[in-house]
Order: C-alpha cells, then sequence, then structure tokens
C-alpha cells in the first residue's frame, strides 16, 4: 500500500506538536512547584528583623505602602547591579508610595553589610535576614530575589535573578497603581 | 515509509526541546566536584607538587581565588595534612576575566570549566613509606549568569603514595695509585 507523503509529514508534525506540547506543560508544573509564596494573591509573609540600626521591623508595619522585598548579600556580584537601581527607584517612587526593603541574607558582620549598604548609598531600609525568613519565602537559594508586595500586603510577582530595571520598575509601577481595601 | 515517519517525528521533537531558550535561575544547582585524582607517589624528604582537577558544573563560574572585588568570595582550599608530612603552599590559577550579562561593563575574575590546583607537599626524611591521606574542603561561591548562590564547601579528599628517594649515584672510589715494587 503506498502512502501519501502529505499526509506523512501533517501527520508528523501533529505528533512532534503533541509531544513538545507535552513537554513543555510538564516544565511549567516543574517551574512552578517552587515553594513558597505563589504570585499572585497570596499574603506576604510577614517577619520581624533588626535593622542594620538594630530597629526591630516587621514587615506589616508598611501596609498600606507599596513594598519591593529584595533578598541579596554582599557577595552577590548582581545584587550589586540592582541596588543603585533600588536608589533611584525609592527617590523617584517613594513618594507615591513605595518603599524598598532590603533583606541581606549574609554571614558577613553587621558592621560589613552597613559599610557595603553606605558604599552602595542605600536609602532604603536594610534588615539582617534569617533563615526562617527565606524559608518562608520558598528557601531563597539564590540571590537576588524580589517580591513585590501590594498596599494589602498582597504578593504580585516575585522575581528571582538579576531583571532588567525596566522589569523592576513596570513591577513596582504595578504594586504602586494598587489601592488600600478596607477591611 | 514508517520509519521515514518516526525519523521526522524524533527530529521534530528533539530539536523544539533543546530550542527553548536558558533555564531561568534556579533550575538547576551549582556544583563544583573533585575528579578522582591519580595516587600520587611522593618522595621522602623532598618537595612533591600533587595536582587536584575540579569541574564547575556547565552554565556556572565560582570566584576564583584573586577574585576582581573585596566584597566577592574567593574559591579557597584548605587541608589538614598528615603527621610528618609538611603542607607547602597551594598554587591557583589564575581566573578568567570574564564579563556577565549582569556587569557588562565589568570584568569578573573566575573559574568555570576545569580548574587545577597544586598543592606542594613534603615528607619528612623519617616518614615511613606507604599511602597518607589528607583531607580539607575547598570554599566556593558559584554564580549563573543572573543569580548567585550561597557559599558552599566541598569535602576533598585525596590520598598520596610516600616513597624512599632513590639512591643516590654510587661514585667510583677514588683509586689508589697501583705501587710497582
Amino acid at each position: 500500500m503506498k502512502r501519501d507523503p502529505v499526509v506523512i509529514i501533517v501527520v508528523a508534525m501533529v505528533v512532534s506538536l503533541m509531544l513538545v506540547f507535552g513537554f513543555n506543560m510538564t516544565r511549567k508544573t516543574r517551574n512552578n512547584s517552587v515553594p513558597g509564596p505563589q504570585t499572585k494573591g497570596d499574603t506576604a509573609p510577614d517577619f520581624t528583623l533588626q535593622s542594620l540600626e538594630g530597629k526591630s521591623t516587621r514587615l506589616s508595619d508598611f501596609r498600606g505602602q507599596a513594598v519591593l522585598l529584595n533578598f541579596w548579600a554582599t557577595w552577590c556580584a548582581p545584587c550589586k547591579i540592582e541596588m543603585p537601581w533600588f536608589v533611584e527607584l525609592q527617590k523617584q517612587y517613594g513618594p507615591q508610595g513605595l518603599q524598598i526593603v532590603g533583606v541581606a541574607m549574609d554571614d558577613a558582620s553587621t558592621k560589613d553589610i552597613a559599610d557595603f549598604a553606605k558604599e552602595m548609598g542605600v536609602n532604603y531600609p536594610v534588615l539582617l535576614g534569617k533563615e526562617s525568613v527565606g524559608d518562608a519565602y520558598g528557601g531563597v537559594q539564590f540571590l537576588p530575589e524580589n517580591f513585590y508586595i501590594d498596599r494589602n500586603g498582597k504578593l504580585t510577582a516575585r522575581a528571582f535573578g538579576l531583571k532588567s530595571r525596566s522589569e523592576i520598575e513596570d513591577d513596582i509601577r504595578a504594586i504602586i497603581a494598587s489601592k488600600v481595601t478596607p477591611k | 515509509m514508517l520509519s521515514t515517519l518516526i525519523k521526522t517525528i524524533l527530529g521534530i521533537s528533539l530539536l523544539s526541546v533543546l530550542l527553548p531558550a536558558q533555564e531561568p535561575p534556579g533550575k538547576k544547582i551549582p556544583s563544583v566536584t573533585l575528579s578522582p585524582p591519580p595516587l600520587a607517589s611522593v618522595t621522602r624528604g623532598k618537595p612533591n607538587t600533587v595536582e587536584l582537577q575540579f569541574h564547575v558544573s556547565s552554565g556556572f563560574h565560582v570566584n576564583s581565588n584573586k577574585p576582581s572585588a573585596e566584597y566577592l568570595i574567593p574559591t579557597v582550599l584548605k587541608l589538614d595534612a598528615p603527621t610528618d608530612i609538611v603542607l607547602g603552599r597551594i598554587t591557583y590559577p589564575e581566573g578568567e576575566q570574564m564579563s556577565f550579562a549582569f556587569a557588562p561593563d565589568e570584568k569578573l575574575s573566575v573559574y568555570s570549566g576545569e580548574f587545577d590546583l597544586a598543592v606542594m607537599v613534603r615528607p619528612l626524611a623519617s616518614v615511613l613509606p606507604g599511602n597518607y591521606e589528607f583531607h580539607g574542603q575547598l570554599k566556593y561561591q558559584a554564580c549563573d549568569n543572573a543569580a548567585c548562590y550561597p557559599p558552599k564547601q566541598l569535602p576533598v579528599r585525596f590520598v598520596v603514595k610516600v616513597v624512599k628517594a632513590p639512591p643516590a649515584p654510587k661514585k667510583n672510589p677514588a683509586q689508589s695509585p697501583h705501587i710497582h715494587n
């Protein structure tokens, strides 16, 4: 029996598409299985950490503001790239309710972290991270990791690794645009 | 005909699976491994070099022993030597000067792929010949193109075989002049 080559090509393409679709679906499912708060709508896990100045600071103290929670460390080169952007973005969007909060996931001394932050001209609070806080945010297995929290304390986005300044700014604009929902 | 069909399906599928862009950070965990070192013979009473080859997993780099900035964590090997074997200098290779997407204008001194460390060991002349084990840790901090991973320590273990120095070549004794009476 002779088979039409056109039919064979069509069948090949359909089967290939099905295989690729199945593979990508499996991969997506795996990617979404990162533990910790999911992107949209989850309440950002609250925590209390010491600031570089020794002040106890709760994440929920910033409720009503749009918060960019930035996990970083002094040894993280990509984090150092973001910091000057954050300084500028804090200046630019602070008056509209943005509060950037840095969490240093570092073994360095408080003095070393403070010196580093000073050298970078950091103009937002930097808190001394703890493993338990990292765990609440999915383990923070690498840095930087940024979580965008709207004015109601809900997560709107999370970003793993260094993103472009424009992507960061887009996420900031989105949380600034959020409205406080009365309880 | 059927085999052509199967080949086409497999070909297209394989290409589609391999083509997608780079994985986002965190999907692969960086690792540094020590290639099993061959048993090095070292001569007692003399300095000897033991080569250790490390491998950085694909897609990652670690800072060299002399990173380009003070805040970066260098790759450092710390070893404990057995009694009566003196541990000498550890020689690190120069890092590759590389720039990355996160800092295109900055060159970082890094190791990627394979890198070799040379460890100088000198067994005392009194050490009994035999196998001696070294233990230690390689401290490193890895990054990929967009993210950095916390510092890690790789346990390092290798064995050296201490051998006697080969006997010095015999010199012919000075011959006394023959005296003929």
